[in-house]
């Protein structure tokens, strides 16, 4: 008889990076190389759970910028191409490495993953989203959906008519793409503010995530801390508390697992390591060295001395990992049953490019941890928050506090010298957005499709992602650019309208360029 | 990163009497960093690893492109607040010059030059602030050319109001603009212990279908209210002690020396080639390069050619040494 849940979750995210007015991009490269090393084994370890009749649970953000990219024709294509030179360097290292047999036999293993990536990617039609899906119809899956484009919502309090376009055009693209509604949202950095919960209701959600505080600083005191959701105050919407226990066992680089030594070394890629002529043609076309992919080292040791990786060692690793990973929460869920007297749940929710992208053998790690869960013992069952909802339905109702997973738990990672100039912008162009909301109810015509590209425009400029990365304070240029490009054209469609004069050539183009959200309806913004 | 080996530890208890005197002395431009004993290690582990997203940002040039600049102004009078944590607000504004125009026109010339500018931070926790009813109030004095200002507010779990205004020399003050509104949050556990239970009208149905519930008055929505007895739960970890972060180790002065060795050749165009017993694939002009890393020791490296008809071969081994000293 299980004494209680454990509720894996993995939120898939990365912001809009799409050029069609370039050849090659270098940050692009971010979603190619998050589809080799992390939704892809991800795949491959759901494909292999079900075929050994595993009934495994987990829950999973796609967020509607991600989702976009990944059905996006162009992106798919360029795809294909990487992916296709990643084979073709494969190769070429395995005859390099000729008298190094053990980087030779890496290289073979890489040119077999790389391969095997292709193959997967064109049986799903080239878009992976198919293949995410496929699960959540299965029942395995609980695929939730995040802020449209990832804007952090506390700091968007001041003009609620962006939170809610946040969430409705989430919404409506998560249904086009998956033919159902939503049942629950991963808020953006897990940022919630007191009141927000009225907005996920309105847009039928039943439940977030919240950091372990969101919960254990609500008012009143939660009765069992995070290890029951509670009702938001007035609205009824579930926030699932995280658990900081399980979260440090994993991320934590002295405790957590990443950092054993038998594991992958992430710093040390062939991109920066091999000789510039022979590796030009798989670095950026402006010469830039940048990773490939292909990393010959385990980390080793505290030094710069590395010794080659060895995939055995690793994958022993990595069950072990899973065993020691589950044995705590055994303990914890004994623990908490004698003090509740209720089944606790663990919520332990990660980025899923922590796994593959940073964590290389991440997915072994969760591939082993759901088998060892499902087949190895009976204290810990897996679940969803809609399953766990269903069979718990009486919950503490509590108003959860401000906060978020970010550095500090609270708004500081967006709002510091570095990025804190945004805000005025954004909310101008917030209010700018709901004044034409207002002044055009109805429209149609040339004048609806300029409206919805200012809201295609708006949304872009607010996500997240380039606040932080501003604020992390290295190579913040695109960022910067970003946000201005989105604002600007913002501003110039507000000025447009507003003199009776949209230039429909440069509305295409734009159109074309920022192509997110085909069926949006400027409407929202309400 | 350099920001969290900046910061101070921020001393949980401080007495009511300091709070009191940060409450009236709190001037910085720059905010303290601050840091929390929770969530400092694993908030950090977590910027770093999410930058790794972003990882190919390490390797880009600056960029020559040539971006438009956003409007310093839009002709707006507004004051807006935003929360930064339980410790912290942030404010920005945006002044018409023409409202400091109708002040100065309404206070006089020489009221108007010899007034400070100040922001007046209310507190107007559980109020509906008209104005005059704040619990209290301090001021920051700023200069003209300020636009935002990050403001220490020393109680967490309260309400804030801002007005940017000026302080006469008489000790009037007069409201230019005033903010939103913001609620702060706690910054431990409540102290309010009641409980509040629900079931969703929803599940509650369907337990009816599945038999659970009895008679026609719906427990759902009900508000369970008792005191609670036992103490919180908790079993969260202590975040507190800082954790390094693994990262490449700092190179000072450093060589790196590898050697590769190119082997290079031709042959028709047609013509199967091997080399250390394995086929190579030629050029369409028949030439090859291979290019192989060259460990210590001796390397020998037959290359075999078959023509087409397979009635010619040819057989040339260069055979390479390599030691490192």
């Amino acid at each position: 008889m299980h004494k209680g849940y454990l509720c894996l979750v993995l939120h898939g995210h990365l912001p809009f990076v799409r050029h069609p007015e370039y050849a090659d991009f270098l940050e692009e490269d971010w979603l190619y190389e998050a589809i080799t090393e992390t939704y892809i084994p991800l795949i491959w370890v759901f494909e292999g759970l079900t075929r050994d009749n595993i009934d495994f649970r987990l829950t999973m953000t796609l967020s509607p910028t991600l989702l976009s990219m990944l059905g996006d024709e162009l992106l798919q294509e360029r795809y294909l191409a990487h992916i296709n030179k990643l084979i073709e360097l494969s190769g070429k290292e395995i005859e390099r490495t000729t008298w190094q047999p053990a980087f030779q036999n890496l290289a073979y293993i890489y040119q077999r993953q790389f391969t095997a990536s292709r193959d997967t990617f064109l049986r799903y039609n080239r878009n992976l989203v198919f293949a995410f899906k496929k699960f959540q119809d299965m029942g395995k899956l609980e695929i939730i959906t995040c802020g449209a484009t990832h804007g952090y919502f506390p700091l968007m309090d001041i003009c609620r008519e962006s939170l809610r376009a946040q969430v409705k055009v989430a919404v409506s693209h998560y249904e086009s793409v998956f033919g159902r509604k939503p049942k629950g949202i991963w808020l953006p950095e897990c940022g919630y503010s007191p009141g927000h919960d009225a907005i996920l209701k309105e847009a039928g959600l039943a439940y977030f995530f919240g950091d372990a505080h969101a919960v254990l600083h609500g008012t009143p005191r939660p009765k069992y801390g995070v290890f029951a959701p509670v009702y938001c105050k007035g609205t009824g919407v579930a926030c699932f508390g995280r658990d900081l226990e399980s979260s440090k066992q994993v991320w934590s680089s002295i405790e957590g697992y990443p950092g054993d030594y038998n594991y992958r070394e992430f710093y040390r890629d062939i991109g920066f390591d091999l000789e510039y002529d022979y590796i030009k043609p798989y670095i950026h076309p402006d010469g830039v060295r940048i990773n490939t992919g292909i990393k010959y080292y385990r980390i080793t040791g505290d030094n710069n001395h590395k010794e080659p990786y060895v995939p055995q060692w690793a994958r022993d690793k990595a069950a072990e990992h899973a065993g020691n990973f589950m044995f705590n929460r055994q303990k914890q869920v004994e623990y908490l049953y004698d003090i509740m007297q209720k089944k606790p749940i663990i919520v332990s929710p990660y980025d899923a490019e922590l796994f593959g992208h940073w964590w290389y053998e991440g997915p072994q790690w969760l591939d082993f941890l759901i088998r060892k869960v499902v087949c190895d013992q009976d204290e810990l069952r897996l679940i969803t928050p809609s399953e766990y909802l269903a069979e718990n339905p009486r919950n503490q109702v509590i108003t959860p506090s401000l906060s978020s997973w970010g550095w500090k738990g609270y708004s500081e990672m967006w709002l510091q010298g570095a990025n804190d100039w945004i805000y005025r912008h954004l909310h101008t162009a917030s209010f700018r957005m709901t004044e034409l909301v207002k002044r055009f109810p109805d429209a149609n015509g040339l004048l609806k499709r300029t409206l919805n590209q200012a809201l295609r425009e708006l949304l872009l400029a607010q996500s997240s992602d380039w606040a932080f990365i501003m604020g992390t304070g290295t190579h913040t240029a695109y960022a910067i650019k970003r946000t201005k490009d989105h604002l600007l054209r913002f501003l110039r469609l507000y000025e447009e309208i507003h003199t009776d004069s949209v230039d429909e050539n440069w509305l295409r183009d734009i159109e074309h360029k920022d192509n997110i959200f085909p069926n949006i309806d400027y409407r929202v913004h309400q | 990163m350099a920001a969290a080996g900046r910061g101070k530890i921020r001393n949980k208890k401080i007495s009511i009497k300091k709070k009191l005197r940060r409450i009236f002395k709190r001037v910085s431009k720059k905010p303290v960093k601050t840091i929390k004993a929770k969530n400092v290690s694993l908030g950090m582990e977590e910027v770093i690893i999410e930058k790794e997203k972003f990882s190919h940002q390490q390797a880009q040039p600056a960029p020559h492109v040539f971006t438009e600049e956003l409007p310093a102004k839009y002709g707006r009078d507004t004051l807006v607040l935003q929360v930064r944590d339980p410790w912290w607000i942030h404010a920005y504004w945006e002044l018409k010059s023409s409202t400091m125009e109708g002040i100065k026109a309404s206070i006089g010339q020489k009221d108007f030059s010899c007034a400070r500018r100040v922001l007046r931070v209310y507190d107007v926790s559980n109020i509906i602030f008209d104005g005059t009813n704040a619990h209290r109030s301090f001021d920051i004095h700023i200069n003209e050319y300020a636009d935002s200002w990050y403001i220490d507010v020393g109680i967490p779990g309260r309400s804030w109001c801002v007005d940017l205004g000026l302080l006469l020399a008489d000790g009037r003050f007069i409201t230019i603009l005033r903010s939103n509104i913001v609620n702060t949050p706690i910054d431990g556990p409540s102290s309010i212990t009641d409980e509040e239970w629900m079931i969703p009208e929803d599940m509650f149905a369907r337990l009816y279908g599945m038999g659970f519930g009895f008679g026609k008055t719906s427990p759902v929505g009900k508000i369970w209210r008792q005191r609670l007895l036992s103490s919180w739960s908790g079993g969260v970890a202590s975040l507190a002690s800082p954790a390094g972060i693994r990262k490449p180790a700092e190179k000072k002065f450093w060589l790196v020396v590898n050697c590769e060795l190119i082997v290079y050749g031709a042959t028709e165009p047609d013509a199967r080639v091997t080399v250390c017993g394995r086929n190579i694939k030629l050029r369409k002009d028949g030439t090859f390069t291979l290019r192989f890393a060259l460990p210590d020791g001796k390397q020998v490296i037959p290359v075999e050619a078959h023509s087409a008809d397979g009635t010619d071969e040819r057989k040339i081994t260069p055979v390479v040494s390599r030691e490192t000293k």
